[in-house]
């Protein structure tokens, strides 16, 4: 039978069911734990249908179900997956079973509570991706608060959960509320929640409204998005979130949401608004690599390490969809893709070291690779992920997304050093890697690793480890697999050119053209009002 | 084919005589026994009364008694909702007084005269009649606000609303006898008519500036607003969560009949006025709750905020405008019906847990209350797929097409205020408290403590219409429209000019 | 040799690596050593297959794979690509790899983690051999960033070691700060070439006529990266402390394969550093400063191997020269014979630790010629030849350096000429003084020392190393004897094979020169630098045979020269204070206590205080006085009315 049209539905909604059988049944044992993993399971199995069927060479969405939901105003259940979801919700099926793994024995008591708001994190999640009703996806959107909030002040760490738990929520929460007048505005405007419409109008006519209005209307949006990301300098929450929340919440915390958000709605709807800000937002993304690898370079707390660790991290994807080239949009969606996989394995092998160790201190640990060789192994194998070691997943999305901002320099006359500052983080982000791994696994033993005598991996933490390492191998030799659907959304949405030309002489046009196939047509891109570029020969070199 | 006159009351009758019952019964009865089965009389009362008015449905704009009753989907549309509250009231009440009250009996039967008086209010359509339901409802609330014979808080309470809602109440009538000066008549229609010839609108406006402070106190609006905390912190729980909703809602459909059908010549004025009540309404409510540590008391002041929010659909075109009021009073009403409820459940007669310390660790003690709380508080804040996030939404993306997108910024602003005391409840809930553990950290494992049937049926009700209006609003919110164009129905029979409509 | 083949080359080690980095820790040592040298031994055959075809005068090999990335307009496929440079590099790593494999397999004999030594050695040689086999910028920077890795993971061996774990992390980050300069120069390419194809690059740059402009941006931004790989100035500070390795991993990576790879790239690149003479100017002066710099440093260091690193970094500086003078083939020449020497120098240095137990101080030994002989003979070769006199092999590669430097077209290039001149006279001074101190005088030696931090517990004497390590010394003696004669210039009587095979790789540069000048002066050109080469032995005789005493005399009397040279210049505590330091300390002050608790917290923070004031006040209405509360009261209805009677209806709706 076929289940395009329903497999969506099915995503979204199995591990709400999951969360409400898992609610009935008693909490005895380990039957949380094996009924989490099972709904999981099979969602990520579901998932997997998706890039299964998918097809490469259609442009727009595809396994859509759209439905009336409410008749005034017109609400729709409008569900579908292009390039630009179709791997952000595998990954985040794929992380599901692996937070329940990791969590197994990290969380001992109330489980029922956790492993409940944990699957209905995941249906809130899914639904933000495959929405394409405005409505339908504030609705999800909204609800991906909820659980985690609970979740952090329910299992927070240390007696500052509660405070943190309603900073993560207030932080998002008011940016929203700003967005849902906007949302609001849209459809007074409009008439329509309706992604697809909304995009397509945009594109061909623009939405109706006086220019300062939809300014407004597309900050709204922007805004709200950039706090989920966490965008510099709003990323306030994000250090007292992560280092309060337990490790599968941290895991699904940052990043993909709302880099998909700006990506699916702000370009989409206010493509002239955000090519604007473009600027602004490089400079803020190039800024914010630099600042979150200095500060984690400072940093005592591990957890503290990771999280401004990760703000450099998604700041290199903002970095790159802000170029508005192919090379940075591709780049910047994969890594996404990179960080969710690289944060999500760095959080789990901290928290199996606190497992163990029951501090995140990094000043109590050292010496533990002569203990530990297989956990020193993946914690090296993550550190070359997360750093771009050629060969790993981080290296092909960093790498499109620093040439794709190259790029948009020279388009643009610009500044040759925003991307020289950014890409200066590859060495401020070796460093704090290296400094870690030296400080936990190298030298002479510390407080906590002498006197604790912890463990190696265990089968299950194996279990749970080894696919995020497959992975970081196969998206770094094969990255075409991934970026086949990518390519199609950041073809879409690019403006810059692809290159600029040196000498555009007839015959180099030509071999150019031959040689890079649709790709390398001669675009020259267009200034942000619209009007076509001159690009110079040599701009910003000097 | 029954008169207009019985059919158009049907409700009220029944309910009256419910209560009269009721309160023979209770007189006979001994102190000793058990008062349960009065309370199951009443309820009984009530769905019927609630059937009734169903029944009503069927015939369209009914108008009775001379034309000072009117029965069309807007009043069926409250009668419902009242009927509905009084129902989750009474089962949650129903083992309150349990061993405390000889005279719960008393108790049941005001709850019938109170939701005659409030069901009178919102299907008349005649100024004195309105007045005159208004009474009822209100003696019987001043009552019930003081039912804890002991507590001297609930007396205090008690006194307060009453001095203040009489003086209120003062202000009510006079807004009727100006009306009635401006355009020689007191029936809505009349007055629409006649404010049209009408020569002195000054006189106009005065009538409908009394009436709005006086409705304006009955919803607690600000500046109105200065008794809802006391008196809900001070009256029985359960008693709050009806009067916080119920005769909330028959005040607001009264308003809208006279501000939308009555004087929608003079709505640019009023609007103004009223969206300057609904933002200082919005914004004290949030203020005060912001500190509170007496989670009755923050919910009065919230209370306060929603009706802020509720004022904001004044402000729009009448269509929308009526329909979005009349939906966000019903999600309103289930939300917070269920939260007290909740709140009774866990509290008790006594009131055992006021502060938000008492509710520290709830969700290990009774995990389904605290669920529940947390749900009806996550619709209070306006979360999505709940009742409370899809009343805001119509409400505002009613103001905001009628082009006051400025208030609905300054509501949405607030309701981010607002959502940091609702959810320092929540995060109270989940985090374990001192009472907790045992000083070595062991986690104690708390006493099961149950929850009596009617109760449990109650809250699911709430629960559920909390949750239908959030996911499947369509039903009610066609009945909504409905509403609304019907209580429009007779202005456009006297031809009243419409404002531009989109 | 079918082209196909061309994947077994790097694959084979890799597949090593697999197998000793997975089940290495539970197989016996000999199956490691096996797995280890087979993986290695196979492709070295390979090169040898390869090399017959090449002679036999077969063209440009080149093979090419599913894309790696792609996306529209962009693509990066895994090709390789072997020309005559590529042959001779292959040649180098796969022959002297696998020398070391051997050596390696009697010298960490007593090793814990052996399994993770030679995993980690054939790990090293795939991310070698891709470096020199790639076809595309990427994929060489794929085996740029590997090699890294490996010299990473190598340098930390010993990782209980702080002082190893230091050196290791020193290193990589050093690295990426020339990887952070390939980088840039990669997007600029792409940005301008729109590919990344060294074909494709190359023919495109051609086409240009004009010199300079952003070409010359691209060619410092690579020189960045080759300084950092192959530890020039600024960057050379990593190398020294990779010491800390074991002696085969110095060896190989550290003095024969690794660290030359900058010099490759620049030699891969020449066709943009031709067009920029600026940035050729900047590589030759990096190359000569960084030659003489090294060498006065090494001229006063006492650990052995720390003498041999600084004398590294100091050949490496010489082929940064000839680069930088356009010779190419002269560097590459000179990286080959230096790849056979310096590695022989390390392993034989290796020996004689080995011989004495772990000791590495020189101001112990003495007097070990007689008593390790094989030991003393190879490493006699070795320091002759890098000593420069003929007919060892460095002779003729440095004299082929120092003769294009003198008479090339650039302005300073007397200057250079000069200057390594100088340098050779040092190196050989500083060498030869490495050779007497440890060979001859009389012998400091403490016998049966057990210190032997390095390996095991098998302190007994003074012992000559096992022929597995011999072995590969022999080898070695004899490549650094012959190894240069393949490059006898014409102006001794020879004709310059090596130039006239790189000829097609380097045709923008080379043959004009000999027309420029006679070959007399190249004669006499060498003749001065022989002369320097015996006046740096005759020095060092005197100083260390003839009067043991004088040395230390001179160190007395020139105290504050001799201090600051002996503490490398202070640069490691220049950097630190300059750099690692102010970096630090802003991060913790200005951006992580400023900023981040001060703005982007604070404001928020600010924020809600505000709103929670304003809550107080809002309470302070509710005085709980009822007779207030009317006020309240009757105050807001006289608004209301007020409102009603006088308000309009002008504001609101936009």
């Amino acid at each position: 039978m076929n289940l395009d049209h329903s497999i969506l539905s099915i995503i979204t909604f199995v591990p709400l069911v999951g969360a409400v059988v898992l609610a009935l049944l008693p909490d005895k044992g380990r039957t949380m734990q094996w009924g989490a993993l099972a709904v999981t399971l099979l969602t990520f199995v579901c998932t997997l249908h998706l890039p299964a069927h998918y097809d490469y060479a259609a442009h727009g969405f595809q396994f859509e179900t759209n439905a009336a939901w409410v008749a005034s105003p017109a609400i729709r259940y409008h569900l579908g997956v292009d390039g630009l979801s179709l791997w952000l919700i595998v990954l985040t099926g794929f992380l599901a079973p692996l937070g329940v793994l990791i969590s197994w024995n990290a969380i001992p008591t109330r489980k029922k509570t956790f492993y409940v708001l944990f699957l209905l994190q995941q249906t809130a999640m899914l639904g933000v991706f495959v929405a394409l009703d405005l409505f339908l996806y504030y609705a999800f959107w909204e609800l991906t608060l909820v659980p985690m909030t609970i979740l952090i002040a329910t299992f927070g760490r240390t007696e500052n959960r509660r405070k943190a738990a309603i900073k993560y929520f207030l932080y998002a929460f008011i940016p929203s509320a700003i967005l849902l007048v906007a949302v609001v505005w849209l459809y007074a405007r409009t008439g329509t929640f309706d992604v697809p419409t909304l995009t397509h109008l945009a594109a061909t006519h623009g939405i109706p409204g006086s220019s300062s209005a939809l300014w407004l209307a597309s900050l709204a949006f922007l805004f709200a998005f950039a706090v989920k990301v966490p965008v510099f300098p709003l990323h306030g929450w994000l250090s007292d979130a992560v280092a309060e929340a337990p490790t599968a919440a941290v895991m699904v915390l940052v990043g993909k949401l709302g880099l998909y958000s700006i990506l699916r709605f702000s370009f989409g709807i206010f493509p002239q608004q955000s090519i604007r800000i473009a600027p602004l937002l490089i400079a803020l993304a190039a800024i914010g690599i630099v600042y979150g690898a200095l500060i984690a370079l400072v940093q005592k707390d591990l957890k503290r390490l990771a999280a401004f660790g990760t703000l450099g991290h998604v700041s290199v994807a903002v970095l790159g969809i802000f170029t508005f080239t192919i090379a940075g949009l591709d780049g910047g969606i994969y890594q996404t893709l990179n960080e969710g996989l690289g944060g999500a394995a760095f959080f789990m092998l901290l928290g199996l070291l606190y497992e163990r160790y029951q501090t995140y201190d990094i000043r109590e640990y050292g010496g533990l690779a002569a203990k530990f060789p297989w956990m020193v192994t993946l914690f090296v194998i993550t550190t070359l992920s997360v750093i771009g070691l050629p060969m790993l997943n981080g290296f092909v999305g960093e790498f499109l997304v620093f040439s794709g901002s190259m790029q948009w320099s020279l388009a643009h006359g610009g500044s040759f050093w925003w991307t020289a500052l950014a890409t200066s983080g590859v060495i401020l982000t070796a460093s704090y890697m290296l400094w870690m791994i030296q400080r936990v696994f190298y030298g002479g033993l510390g407080i906590k690793s002498e006197t604790v005598a912890g463990w190696d991996l265990d089968a299950r933490e194996h279990i749970a480890l080894w696919p995020l390492v497959a992975l970081f191998l196969a998206m770094g030799v094969v990255s075409p697999l991934w970026t086949k659907a990518i390519d199609s959304f950041g073809k879409a949405n690019s403006f810059t050119p692809f290159q600029v030309i040196l000498v555009p002489t007839e015959a180099d046009a030509a071999r150019q053209a031959h040689a890079h196939g649709r790709g390398f047509a001669v675009v020259r891109g267009y200034a942000p009002d619209g009007t076509p570029l001159a690009l110079n020969d040599n701009g910003g070199t000097k | 084919m029954i008169s207009p006159n019985v059919l158009a009351l049907l409700p009220e009758y029944i309910l009256t005589i419910t209560g009269v019952l009721v309160m023979l019964i209770e007189a006979v009865l001994k102190p000793a026994t058990n008062r349960k089965p009065l309370g199951w009389l009443a309820i009984l009362g009530t769905l019927a009364a609630g059937a009734a008015s169903f029944y009503q449905l069927q015939f369209g704009a009914v108008q009775a008694f001379s034309g000072s009753i009117q029965i069309d989907a807007f009043s069926v549309f409250f009668h419902v909702l009242i009927a509905a509250v009084v129902v989750v009231t009474l089962l949650g009440s129903l083992d309150y007084f349990e061993g405390n009250a000889s005279h719960a009996g008393e108790y049941f039967a005001l709850t019938c005269f109170g939701a005659v008086g409030m069901m009178l209010m919102t299907c008349s359509v005649e100024l004195l009649m309105v007045f005159i339901g208004l009474e009822i409802s209100s003696i019987s609330t001043y009552i019930m606000a003081g039912f804890r014979k002991g507590q001297a808080t609930g007396s205090e309470a008690s006194i307060k609303y009453f001095l203040l809602g009489s003086f209120a109440t003062a202000f009510f009538l006079y807004g009727i006898a100006l009306a009635f000066g401006a355009t020689g008549s007191t029936s809505i229609a009349a007055i629409a008519a006649g404010l049209g010839s009408s020569a002195t609108p000054t006189m106009a406006f005065l009538a409908l500036a009394m009436i709005v402070i006086g409705l304006g106190f009955k919803v607690s609006a600000a500046p109105f607003h200065v008794w809802t905390p006391d008196v809900y912190q001070g009256a029985p729980a359960p008693v709050v969560g009806l009067m916080s909703t119920a005769p909330k809602a028959a005040a607001f459909a009264v308003l809208l009949r006279i501000t939308f059908s009555g004087f929608l010549g003079m709505q640019p004025r009023w609007a103004v006025l009223i969206g300057a009540i609904a933002v200082l309404s919005m914004t004290i409510g949030n203020l005060g709750a912001l500190l509170q540590k007496d989670v009755k008391r923050m919910l009065a002041y919230s209370s306060i905020a929603h009706a802020g929010y509720l004022l904001v659909a004044f402000t729009a075109f009448p269509q929308d405008g009526i329909a979005a009021a009349c939906f966000y009073t019903a999600a309103y009403a289930a939300m917070n019906v269920g939260a007290f409820a909740v709140i009774t459940q866990v509290s008790g007669y006594d009131e055992t847990s006021r502060s938000t310390e008492d509710f520290t660790g709830l969700a290990l003690r009774r995990p389904v209350m605290a669920a529940l709380l947390t749900f009806f508080l996550l619709s209070l804040i306006g979360i999505p797929f709940t009742g409370g996030f899809f009343g805001k939404f119509y409400v505002f993306s009613a103001a905001v097409s009628s082009g006051h997108i400025w208030i609905a910024l300054i509501g949405l602003a607030n309701s981010g205020v607002a959502c940091f005391y609702y959810l320092r409840l929540i995060a109270a809930l989940y985090t374990k408290s001192l009472k907790d553990v045992t000083p070595e950290g062991v986690d104690i494992v708390p006493a099961r403590s149950f929850l009596s049937v009617p109760a449990g049926i109650g809250l699911t009700l709430a629960a559920a219409a909390t949750l239908v209006l959030g996911i499947l609003p369509g039903r009610v919110l066609g009945l909504a429209q409905r509403a609304g164009t019907t209580a429009l129905a007779p202005v456009e029979k006297a031809a009243m000019p419409l404002p531009e409509t989109k | 040799m079918p082209n196909e083949y061309l994947w077994f080359i790097p694959l084979l080690p890799f597949t090593g690596f697999v197998i000793n980095g997975t089940i290495g820790r539970k197989l016996p040592r000999a199956a490691v050593t096996a797995v280890a040298l087979l993986f290695t031994g196979i492709p070295a055959l390979l090169v040898a297959w390869l090399w017959a075809g090449v002679l036999a005068g077969a063209g440009t090999i080149s093979i090419v794979s599913a894309p790696w990335i792609a996306i529209s307009g962009f693509a990066v496929n895994f090709a390789f690509t072997v020309d005559h440079l590529t042959a001779i590099m292959l040649g180098v790593v796969t022959g002297v790899g696998f020398l070391i494999h051997l050596y390696s397999a009697g010298y960490m004999a007593h090793e814990e983690g052996y399994w993770r030594f030679f995993a980690y050695l054939n790990l090293f040689m795939f991310f070698m051999l891709v470096l020199v086999l790639s076809s595309s910028f990427l994929l060489l920077f794929v085996g740029w960033e590997g090699v890294g890795l490996a010299s990473y993971l190598l340098i930390g061996f010993y990782f209980k070691k702080d002082a190893a774990a230091n050196a290791g992390k020193k290193a990589f980050i050093v690295n990426r700060i020339g990887d952070f300069g390939f980088l840039l120069a990669m997007f600029l390419i792409i940005a301008h070439f729109g590919s990344l194809d060294f074909a494709t690059v190359f023919s495109k740059a051609s086409q240009i006529g004009a010199s300079g402009g952003f070409i010359t941006t691209i060619c410092l931004l690579l020189v960045v990266g080759a300084a950092g790989k192959s530890a020039q100035i600024p960057l050379y500070v990593w190398l020294p402390d990779a010491m800390e390795g074991p002696t085969p991993v110095s060896a190989l990576i550290h003095a024969a394969t690794m660290v030359t790879a900058g010099i490759y790239m620049v030699a891969r690149c020449h066709v943009l550093f031709d067009r920029s003479p600026a940035a050729l100017m900047v590589v030759a002066c990096i190359g000569a400063a960084t030659a003489i710099f090294a060498a006065c440093i090494g001229v006063v260091q006492t650990d052995i191997k720390r003498v041999l690193a600084y004398s590294t970094v100091s050949q490496l500086g010489y082929m940064f020269l000839a680069c930088g003078v356009g010779a190419y083939s002269a560097g590459i020449f000179h990286l080959m014979t230096h790849a056979f020497f310096k590695a022989l120098l390390f392993l034989a240095a290796g020996s004689v630790i080995h011989a004495l137990s772990g000791e590495q101080d020189m101001r112990k030994m003495g007097a070990l010629r007689k008593r390790i002989p094989i030991t003393f003979w190879t490493m006699t070769m070795g320091v002759f030849a890098i000593a420069g006199l003929p007919p060892w092999a460095a002779f003729f590669s440095k004299d082929e350096i120092l003769y294009q430097a003198f008479i090339s077209g650039n302005p300073l290039g007397k200057l250079l000429w000069f200057v390594g001149l100088v340098t050779a006279g040092m190196t050989s001074f500083y060498m030869f003084r490495l050779w007497f101190k440890t060979f001859f005088g009389e012998s400091h030696v403490e016998e049966a020392s057990h210190g032997h931090d390095e390996h095991g517990a098998h302190g007994h004497g003074v012992h000559e190393s096992p022929w597995i390590m011999l072995f590969p010394l022999v080898v070695l003696a004899v490549l650094s004897v012959i190894g240069g004669w393949v490059g006898v210039p014409k102006a001794l009587f020879g004709h310059n094979e090596i130039e006239a095979f790189l000829y097609p790789v380097f045709h923008a540069t080379a043959a004009p020169n000999e027309e420029i000048a006679g070959n007399g002066l190249e004669f006499w050109l060498a003749a001065v630098s022989v002369l320097t080469a015996l006046a740096g032995l005759g020095l060092a005789w005197f100083l260390y045979v003839r009067k043991p005493g004088t040395s230390a005399a001179l160190a007395a009397k020139f105290k504050p020269v001799y201090t600051l040279v002996e503490n490398k210049f202070y640069v490691d505590e220049i950097y630190s204070a300059l750099i690692v330091t102010p970096i630090l300390m802003v991060s913790r002050l200005l951006l992580a206590g400023l900023v981040d608790q001060g703005v982007v917290n604070g404001v928020p923070a600010a924020t809600s205080a505000g709103i929670r004031g304003l809550g107080t006040l809002t309470r302070k209405m509710q005085s709980g006085n009822i007779r207030s509360y009317a006020g309240w009261l009757a105050l807001g209805a006289a608004a209301v009315l007020v409102f009603m009677i006088f308000g309009h209806a002008s504001w609101i709706r936009f």
